[in-house]
């Protein structure tokens, strides 16, 4: 795990760096928030690229930034030729999901009637076992909020990828923070 | 011949193993003239569908003590009458696993001889209730070793009511634990095939299918509930499923809360987003191992922008391994005894003095002290190099 988190610190650091000179290359003059949005997305790509198409997290990342038509010019030239990112199996999937989802809100409101009139009251000792579902429930939808793709995905996966969304997320923190001590000192 | 395989229960269970990963590949062959093959391999059906990662799990892990070939059987056997063993020796030339004949032969001579074993009652009836319970647990066995890449299978004869792995759990009834075969999902899967997880109800649980992969389901997801224990920091007290994702979630979101606070701080630091390449060449610098640097200060200021921005990417991959966090150390220490630079290094009207900040830590500044002694002081670019060293 220790060699991975180098290498993938490694590989960050080189497309933060490649797609940061992208930006700055156009000319513009940027104030503060655009060039924080700017750095931040790029940062972004650069961890999702970096784990060149492994995990559905980075595919969705990589995904959503596209959509944005400004972002997808430097979002491929990021990604650069030898990336694995299909943006075509990505749309697909998302497409599939999304028409999923709908069918299902269908399903559940006809299905919401006839369901009423058949709820008796939960006995006292189903009781807790019912809160503590719903917590969970609740919760596990904030997750895949979160999570970047994560609406897409089914429990067990939803924390995989969780879980290394989480040692992405650490290694992209660790970067940017030495970086940003760096300049502060220096200045 | 009989006594061997009874005083050799790796031999047994070799034959077992072997077996069943005859049937799946034969299963057409089997409607040819025996019926009571048949009806031996209808009951171990189930067996059947599992077979498909059995192969994967024969090709994928050679490591399985299992698949050995064994000449001696074969010479025992080639004197069998038995035509059947014949028919499956020549359908055994077709296997997949052809790369190793020996094997295969030793195999079909294995299936044969297990057949027979359970088949024909002049032999060792004891045995035919014993192999199909063997089978069937290790095959489980062999799922639970495929899932944890262990090899003990081999040694698993020591106890048939043995059944100590993770996802074996005993039972009463061996038709749930086939049930569950068949309808399982596939999760976590070291074989192409889709993976069937063989699961026994404990006793006093209820059998039905559903309620076993549900079982199975939850204890996947609760293992992974544990990985994420040690990852999310402060969790080692929390043991319900809700308090861990309510911990997850406010582990992620304040991990995006810090990237969005840090690209901010970058962002007001720098005028434009050129930071990159002097930090870049910043953090490289106070790689205390770089002899390249100790030059620097001799060469004039000119060519050191085009050198620098040759080398300085390469060089913080490589300074990398180091660890970032040993660049910002270095940076700290060499930033607290500005006195010591001495006056080879760069150009002074470049170079600021920048004092120590109070607002370091105290440990952070002893650590500095102490690494003062060791490394050489290497020259702080200041950031007024910024316009000449991007064009």
């Amino acid at each position: 795990m220790h060699t991975s988190s180098k290498q993938l610190k490694k590989e960050f650091i080189k497309k933060w760096v490649k797609g940061l000179e992208i930006c700055c290359s156009s000319n513009k003059k940027m104030d503060v928030m655009e060039r924080k949005k700017k750095i931040k997305l790029c940062a972004d790509i650069a961890l999702a690229s970096a784990k060149n198409a492994t995990t559905s997290w980075s595919n969705a990342l990589i995904y959503n930034a596209k959509k944005d038509d400004e972002n997808a010019i430097l979002v491929d030239n990021l990604l650069g030729p030898e990336s694995r990112f299909n943006s075509q199996r990505t749309a697909h999937q998302m497409i599939t999901f999304h028409k999923r989802v709908r069918s299902k809100r269908i399903l559940k409101k006809s299905c919401t009637v006839s369901q009423r009139m058949k709820k008796a009251s939960p006995p006292a000792s189903n009781l807790a076992t019912c809160i503590a579902k719903r917590l969970v429930k609740k919760r596990t939808q904030v997750l895949k909020k979160l999570v970047p793709g994560g609406e897409a995905m089914d429990e067990y996966s939803l924390i995989k990828e969780a879980l290394d969304y989480i040692l992405s997320l650490r290694v992209q923190v660790d970067v940017m923070r030495s970086l940003a001590n760096a300049t502060e000192v220096l200045d | 011949m009989s006594h061997e395989l009874r005083n050799d229960p790796s031999l047994l269970e070799r034959q077992q193993a072997r077996m069943k990963w005859q049937q799946q590949k034969q299963q057409s062959f089997f409607n040819a003239s025996d019926h009571t093959m048949q009806n031996m391999f209808s009951t171990s059906m189930p067996l059947a569908q599992t077979n498909e990662t059995f192969t994967g799990l024969l090709s994928g892990h050679n490591g399985l003590d299992i698949v050995k070939p064994d000449p001696g059987l074969m010479e025992d056997w080639a004197g069998f009458g038995d035509h059947l063993s014949y028919g499956y020796m020549n359908q055994n030339s077709i296997m997949p696993l052809g790369a190793d004949q020996s094997f295969v032969h030793g195999n079909s001579v294995s299936v044969s001889t297990s057949v027979t074993v359970s088949v024909s009652p002049k032999k060792r009836k004891a045995d035919k209730g014993q192999s199909l319970e063997v089978v069937t647990e290790k095959e489980k066995k062999l799922k639970g070793c495929a899932e944890e890449g262990d090899s003990k299978i081999t040694h698993q004869n020591s106890n048939n009511s043995d059944k100590a792995t993770g996802d074996n759990k005993s039972s009463n009834s061996k038709g749930a634990s086939t049930n569950t075969s068949s309808k399982d999902k596939s999760k976590v899967s070291e074989v192409q095939k889709p993976d069937y997880i063989h699961v026994r109800a404990r006793r006093g649980q209820a059998t039905d299918s559903h309620s076993l992969a549900e079982r199975v389901r939850r204890e996947k997801i609760s293992e992974r509930m544990k990985y994420l224990q040690d990852l999310v920091p402060g969790c080692n007290k929390i043991t319900g499923k809700a308090g861990m994702l309510d911990e997850i979630i406010n582990y992620v979101q304040s991990l995006q809360k810090q990237v969005e606070f840090l690209s901010m701080k970058l962002a007001t630091v720098n005028p434009e987003l050129d930071f990159n390449i002097d930090n870049v060449f910043a953090k490289e610098m106070f790689q205390p191992s770089t002899s390249e640097f100790q030059g620097l200060g001799c060469t004039s200021e000119t060519p050191n922008p085009a050198y620098f921005q040759l080398n300085s990417l390469d060089q913080v991959y490589c300074g990398l391994d180091m660890g970032i966090n040993s660049a910002e150390m270095a940076l700290r220490r060499s930033l607290t005894a500005p006195m010591s630079i001495p006056e080879t290094f760069m150009d002074s009207s470049c170079f600021n003095q920048i004092l120590p900040s109070a607002m370091w830590d105290g440990d952070l500044q002893n650590l500095c002290k102490m690494e003062f002694e060791q490394g050489t002081l290497i020259p702080i670019q200041s950031h007024q190099y910024t316009g000449k060293v991007i064009n």
